[in-house]
């Protein structure tokens, strides 16, 4: 498939990353590598994350997550060939329709729609240099590694090439809500075998399950790769109120009435009292 | 600052939209209408996901509606035959405007079509209102009697099957008008989340005939049901009437509202007329000038509901 623009121009669009709370954050990442349940083992690659659910409640705006992990084989790290990792994390799959706007009859209206099925919901990846620095093209796309290679699992386009605008109009517009981003020099190492990455959780973010990949890249080729459930959620009353507003939806809409029908009758009360 | 919604889900500033309840609250207590087509637009704007707006509305009218309803009752002004005969008109026509609702918002036209009837029915009203309202004030600059907008003469409406005697409104007329009223109101609360006050006063004074000083109450009854309606209809069959959002919303406007009636009182009926046709014609204006100027993406994404 063609491609429109090299994945460097959309790496230059990206946020860069958020800086600060250095301190705290080197002993909650000190903290996470003894006490973190999502750390998982392999051969060449311990990889976890500083936090496996995140609670959406009342006062969320938004938090960040550090994922972590550290090169295990020495005979990786002797080996020749620069090492790379890339941290990808994508959220739960949606069906998420795209739709063009054109004139017809001098007014602008939504004529085609592409939907696009089982595209994540947020999308973030980190490297520690550009991911065309760390592998071809080929190697990239069967991981879907960048915002240029997120795809969908089928659309109702009738070709690809119809599809692709839309699908670019899909990044363009998540990257804007910064559901998507891409962020080369994202991962850092500590040491020469210690890496960390953020990640930033906005606001509004899907809920649902995630998935943290970690990858470690020699030469162009994947040499390990480890996978880190990540929840999103909601809790507390937001859960309670969400749930009974998808469980009975019938009381819930009753609720809702006689709260503003309260509220209305309280407000004429007191303004009579007042006059 | 920052609260959850549960059901947009995403975090808003809830000072902002509380000044924004506040705000709308303000012009319907002044304007005696709801203020859903202020609001709506508002909303989406501020970045509400289209459908929570449009629903999540309705239940702000409900309530601003419910303190008018209640006062105009209290004074005897509303015309609980006429207001009745409107609320289940009313209340069949949101069950076919959540149903169309759901149609739109599945072909993706639910935003033409939702600006496409604002500009119409805001233009059409507005303009109306303005000429009326300015016939009105010259009259009185003049110092002639202000004509009354309650015409003595006949109309087509007159000549319609089904009479029925509306003491109240001292009214003996047809009820196909009242319901087929009723019935578009209640497609437009649905659609476009909001009451219909702007749609239903005109059409009772200048269609129906009703003395002016039932109006006003006869239309908040009717309006305090349909919206309510839509609510419930909302939350069963598409899940996104956002409780917390209406609270915040709802808190904001009854505050608003009871200044806005304050003003209303210093000023006479038809400068306020006035003012609310240029309000009017201002958001139909707006909202026009979105559909004829190129947007600056043409493409817009939406997720689909689970």
């Amino acid at each position: 498939m063609r491609r429109d623009s090299p994945p460097s121009a959309i790496a230059a669009r990206c946020r860069p990353p958020r800086v600060g709370g250095g301190k705290r954050r080197a002993a909650l990442f000190a903290a996470s590598l003894f006490f973190s349940a999502g750390a998982a083992q392999a051969d060449d690659l311990v990889a976890g994350l500083s936090q496996d659910i995140i609670q959406i409640t009342s006062n969320y705006n938004g938090t960040d997550i550090v994922a972590f992990g550290a090169i295990e084989n020495m005979n990786v790290m002797t080996a020749a060939g620069p090492l790379d990792i890339v941290v990808a994390v994508r959220g739960p799959n949606a069906d998420i329709t795209v739709r063009k706007k054109e004139r017809v009859a001098g007014i602008w209206l939504n004529n085609h729609g592409v939907v696009m099925r089982g595209i994540p919901g947020y999308y973030y990846v980190a490297s520690t240099r550009p991911l065309s620095a760390i592998a071809p093209e080929d190697t990239l796309k069967r991981y879907e590694l960048g915002l240029d290679l997120v795809e969908p699992s089928s659309t109702t386009a009738r070709t690809p090439e119809i599809a692709e605008p839309y699908r670019q109009a899909l990044v363009r517009h998540k990257l804007i809500e910064g559901l998507y981003n891409e962020n080369a020099g994202g991962v850092e190492f500590l040491s020469p075998t210690l890496f960390r990455a953020r990640v930033p959780v906005p606001a509004d973010v899907p809920r649902g399950q995630y998935n943290v990949q970690v990858y470690l890249f020699r030469d162009g080729n994947v040499v390990s790769a480890q996978s880190t459930p990540l929840y999103v959620d909601q809790t507390g009353l937001e859960r309670r109120l969400f749930n009974f507003a998808h469980q009975e939806p019938l009381a819930y809409g009753l609720s809702t009435v006689l709260m503003a029908a309260a509220l209305g009758w309280l407000s004429s009360i007191v303004f009579r009292r007042m006059t | 600052m920052e609260i959850y919604l549960p059901i947009a889900e995403m975090s808003v500033h809830w000072l902002l939209l509380f000044a924004m309840g506040g705000a709308v609250g303000f012009l319907s207590g002044m304007f005696g209408v709801g203020g859903g087509f202020l609001l709506t637009p508002l909303l989406i704007f501020y970045g509400i996901p289209s459908g929570v707006a449009v629903a999540t509305t309705a239940s702000h009218v409900t309530a601003s509606s419910m303190s008018g309803a209640l006062t105009q009752l209290r004074n005897r002004a509303v015309d609980l035959k006429l207001a009745g005969i409107m609320t289940i008109s009313g209340i069949v026509g949101t069950g076919i405007g959540v149903w169309l609702f759901g149609l739109l918002r599945e072909a993706g036209q639910m935003e033409l079509i939702v600006s496409a009837s604002y500009v119409i029915m805001l233009g059409t009203i507005g303009i109306l209102m303005l000429r009326e309202s300015m016939e009105t004030l010259a009259a009185s600059r003049r110092g002639e009697p202000a004509p009354s907008a309650r015409a003595q003469h006949h109309n087509w409406i007159h000549g319609l099957p089904l009479k029925m005697r509306f003491r109240d409104s001292r009214l003996y007329i047809s009820v196909i008008p009242p319901v087929l009223i009723g019935l578009s109101v209640g497609i437009l609360s649905a659609i476009m989340g909001i009451g219909g006050g702007f749609v239903l006063v005109p059409a009772l004074i200048y269609l129906v005939r009703v003395p002016a000083n039932i109006v006003m109450g006869t239309s908040l009854m009717q309006i305090l049901f349909v919206t309510a309606s839509s609510t419930i209809l909302h939350s069963v069959s598409d899940f996104t009437v956002d409780i917390v959002l209406a609270a915040i919303l709802i808190a904001g406007g009854v505050i608003g509202a009871q200044f806005g009636v304050r003003m209303a009182a210093r000023l006479r009926g038809e400068q306020l007329r006035f003012l609310l046709a240029l309000l009017v014609l201002a958001v139909g204006a707006r909202l026009l000038y979105g559909l004829l100027v190129s947007p600056g993406d043409p493409f817009s994404i939406s997720a689909d509901m689970p």
